[in-house]
């Protein structure tokens, strides 16, 4: 009501100018735009990294990882892996609570998992990560067990974020799945007060947090889908920090050129390549995948269209995830033995190649219009074919109707290459429509069963060295998740996932 | 008049399945919504995206389930936004106020600004005002509102600080978006209200009128402005449906919670029951204004309301 009367005064009122500006830059009080509205709080409902940067602060994990990224404890103050890796036993924190005053015990462990493995779970695209368990027993009100199917390498990492945050069980059992999607209750450093969808979600202070009372009394986070309108707000002095994935390259100076704002960045774990049809046209023949590796000159992209937000890479990889080998080097940049290898293959001069990009990215429709100059110059016209988005992902990729190579963005939060290599490589997945490889395939099945984690790097290391060899996509970069960020926000570290927890950080008076 | 408005209703019916139904099938043809939520989800394999899908149910035919959107569409249900599940209609009852309050208050700097200059325009027809203003108009109407929206912000938010760049948090947050809207409907609306009153001026009855001693005022505002108003009347009308359309691109930039906001990131989504509510609620705004404009008609004309 209140609304809709502000609203007959905005139409009326006319012309009386008033200036009336809401202070955002209030003591103790942290204003984010996020670029979408994941619609739903609730865990299981949603894949979204603009769900989880929010949801870090109002869930806890079992597990816990930081920007830093190592595996620290959360609401499990340890845990140790018994019968071969496929039961894990947690031992919980004492004394936590949930924001409603319901106490944080095993039974709440329990119901967690139980709901995100049973029918509600089934209905989201959360539980395919969490397969591997087959079920949790309480042993006492602070221990449990997971009992797994077959072990499962990722799974402690896993339990740090996403489907695996831990929700109230009574808080659920009594108000429902619909109340909780839009008013969720968890253990986090912060809770959730008021939420209006689309708009903007309000969050204040959880004094009693385990991990100690965060020093913001309160946080907005406004949804702004249009970059140049964050941007705009952050210039204006209304929002503290743009949170990626929103700034685009082009935008950097207009920050940093600006009083009071500027870019900060970390590298992420987002990687672009070009990845071959393998099995038709010239790309089929591995001299000349090389070849146009070889001929394209990565590191001036990156310098040049990236700003230098970005880092070569030599597997489709970041240097962040394991299973990345920092001996490993991308194929050089050496035009003249691509021609060579060109000739070997017999492509002719003017041989030509479909490149299938995003339609909407412009960032990389000028990567792609760079690779083409540079396949010029080695003899080969590249013409460029730009899809949208989903029709992209949806349609062209998985039933392999695709130009000789295509755009693939990828990146798991998880920092491991299994996310990326199995479902890239392994026969008859989604995202792999023409390569089968008898012995790739059993590499990736083997790492999946390894509980050693030195043994299982070093598998995951020989992966990427195979595909490099084989040369089954062009690596271009990974890119550096771009922060914005207001002088008066103190602590502030970017976190690589874009999880990134308030606890420590801090507004200027 | 019974006759009258049961025609139109019919008519509506018709527009709403028609639009609604190509809406509906069209966004079907381009990308899986299953797909838009496992994004990122790592290792989803097909019987996940089937699970999800039955969830949303997508596993139906296209005919039932756009069948199931109209029997909602018979007890104002819209279903749920594939996006967490809140209703369409709490998302629509949000957005719809936000849209229409703008979408007035575009029209009202229109009309405010376009009739006295209009009116200054077509009285000294050629002379210095008239050129003036037909200058602006020009260059109003080769203005992209988007271009403007973002000059407007660079000028007012960034290097001013006077207005919020964005949101709806008041009556300031109006002005920009508003003024936006409201210059480039000006440069139509001025023409339009000149040549209008050229025409009028023209006839006996404004002779009469003045001959009759009339101050010039009486016989502008008074005589001339009224008998104008049944063209002005239908095209602010019916540009009021049009700008419903035409405000998703300025909402975009302002970050306005309405109607243009929600739909396109429906559309990005795939969230097909939050575009289908729109789409509906849109259609049948449009019907209603068209069926609004008939009736002012009768209201400004006693001729039309003898017929």
């Amino acid at each position: 009501m209140k609304k809709n009367k502000r609203v007959l005064n905005g139409a009326i009122a006319g012309m009386a100018l008033s200036v009336a500006l809401s202070a955002s830059a209030q003591a103790g009080s942290l204003t984010i735009a996020s670029p979408q509205d994941p619609g739903s709080w609730d865990p299981i409902d949603t894949f979204l990294v603009n769900w989880a940067s929010v949801a870090t602060n109002i869930f806890d994990g079992l597990t816990y990882r930081g920007p830093d990224l190592e595996l620290v404890p959360g609401l499990a103050t340890e845990w140790e892996e018994l019968d071969d890796g496929t039961r894990i036993r947690f031992t919980l924190r004492e004394g936590v609570t949930f924001h409603n005053g319901e106490p944080f015990n095993a039974d709440a462990v329990k119901f967690t998992f139980d709901r995100l493995l049973g029918d509600e779970g089934a209905q989201g695209p959360q539980r395919s990560n969490y397969t591997a368990i087959e079920s949790v027993e309480v042993i006492d009100d602070y221990t449990v067990d997971f009992h797994l199917s077959e072990p499962d390498p990722v799974l402690l990492t896993k339990l740090a974020g996403y489907g695996a945050m831990i929700v109230p069980p009574a808080y659920l059992s009594e108000h429902g799945d619909d109340y909780f999607n839009t008013h969720p209750v968890g253990t986090g450093p912060f809770k959730v007060v008021a939420y209006n969808p689309r708009e903007d979600v309000q969050l204040e202070a959880f004094g009693e947090h385990w991990g100690g009372a965060p020093k913001l009394d309160e946080v907005t986070y406004r949804f702004i889908s249009e970059p140049s309108t964050a941007v705009a707000e952050l210039q204006a002095g209304r929002v503290d920090i743009v949170i990626p994935p929103t700034i685009p390259v082009g935008m950097i100076d207009t920050i940093n050129n600006h009083d009071g704002v500027s870019i900060v960045s970390v590298a992420s774990p987002t990687v672009e390549a070009m990845r071959f049809n393998t099995q038709s046209g010239i790309t089929a023949d591995e001299r000349v995948r090389k070849a146009m590796i070889m001929a394209v000159d990565r590191q001036a992209i990156i310098d040049a269209i990236l700003a230098g937000e970005g880092e070569m890479i030599a597997s489709f990889q970041g240097s962040q995830s394991f299973g990345s080998d920092p001996d490993m080097e991308p194929l050089p940049y050496d035009p003249q033995q691509a021609r060579q290898l060109l000739d070997e293959a017999g492509v002719e001069q003017g041989a030509t190649v479909q490149i299938d990009v995003r339609g909407n990215d412009a960032t990389f429709g000028e990567v792609a219009q760079v690779v083409a100059s540079y396949l010029q110059g080695v003899g080969i016209t590249a013409s460029i074919q730009p899809y949208e988005t989903n029709v992209l992902l949806n349609d062209i990729i998985p039933a392999g109707r695709t130009g000789e190579m295509f755009q693939q963005k990828w990146g798991g939060w998880t920092f491991d290459f299994d996310n990326t290599a199995y479902l890239m490589y392994h026969t008859g997945e989604r995202w792999n429509p023409y390569d089968s490889d008898a012995e790739l395939d059993e590499m990736l099945e083997a790492q999946r069963s390894i509980t050693d984690q030195g043994e299982r790097e070093a598998l995951l290391q020989a992966i990427a060295r195979y595909t490099q060899e084989r040369a089954l996509e062009m690596p271009l970069y990974s890119i550096n998740a771009l922060y914005g960020v207001s002088d008066r926000v103190e602590n502030f570290e970017p976190a690589p996932d874009n999880r990134m927890r308030l606890t420590d950080v801090d507004v200027a008076e | 008049m019974a006759k009258f408005l049961l025609y139109r209703i019919l008519q509506a019916i018709f527009v709403v399945v028609a639009v609604t139904l190509i809406v509906s099938f069209a966004i079907r043809l381009t990308g899986d919504p299953a797909v838009m939520l496992a994004q990122g989800a790592g290792s989803i394999t097909e019987a996940d995206l089937d699970r999800i899908r039955e969830a949303l149910g997508l596993n139906q035919s296209f005919l039932a389930q756009y069948i199931d959107f109209l029997r909602g569409l018979m007890v104002g249900d819209f279903g749920r936004s594939f996006m967490g599940g809140t209703p369409v209609s709490d998302l629509i009852g949000r957005a719809l106020p936000a849209t229409l309050a703008l979408a007035f208050a575009s029209l009202f700097v229109s009309i405010v600004v376009s009739i006295p200059l209009g009116i200054k325009a077509a009285v000294s027809r050629g002379k210095w005002p008239d050129q003036m203003i037909r200058i602006f108009s020009l260059i109003g109407l080769s203005f992209p509102n988007f271009w403007l929206a973002i000059m407007l912000v660079l000028l007012l938010s960034i290097t001013f600080n006077l207005l919020p760049p964005s949101g709806m948090e008041g009556f300031s947050s109006f002005i920009m978006p508003a003024a936006t809207m409201g210059i480039i409907l000006t440069a139509t609306n001025v023409r339009l209200v000149r040549t209008t009153m050229l025409d009028t001026l023209r006839s006996q009855y404004i002779m009469v009128a003045r001959a009759k001693g009339l101050s010039n005022t009486v016989v502008l505002y008074k005589h001339a402005l009224r008998n104008c108003s049944i063209p002005l009347i239908t095209y602010f009308g019916l540009q009021f449906g049009g700008l419903l359309g035409g405000i998703v691109v300025v909402e975009r930039v302002f970050n306005w919670p309405g109607l243009g906001t929600l739909a396109f990131e429906a559309v990005s989504a795939r969230d097909y029951p939050v575009l289908q509510g729109v789409i509906t609620v849109l259609s049948l705004m449009i019907i209603s204004i068209n069926l609004l404009v008939d009736i002012a008609y009768g209201l400004v004309d006693p001729r039309v309301r003898k017929e």
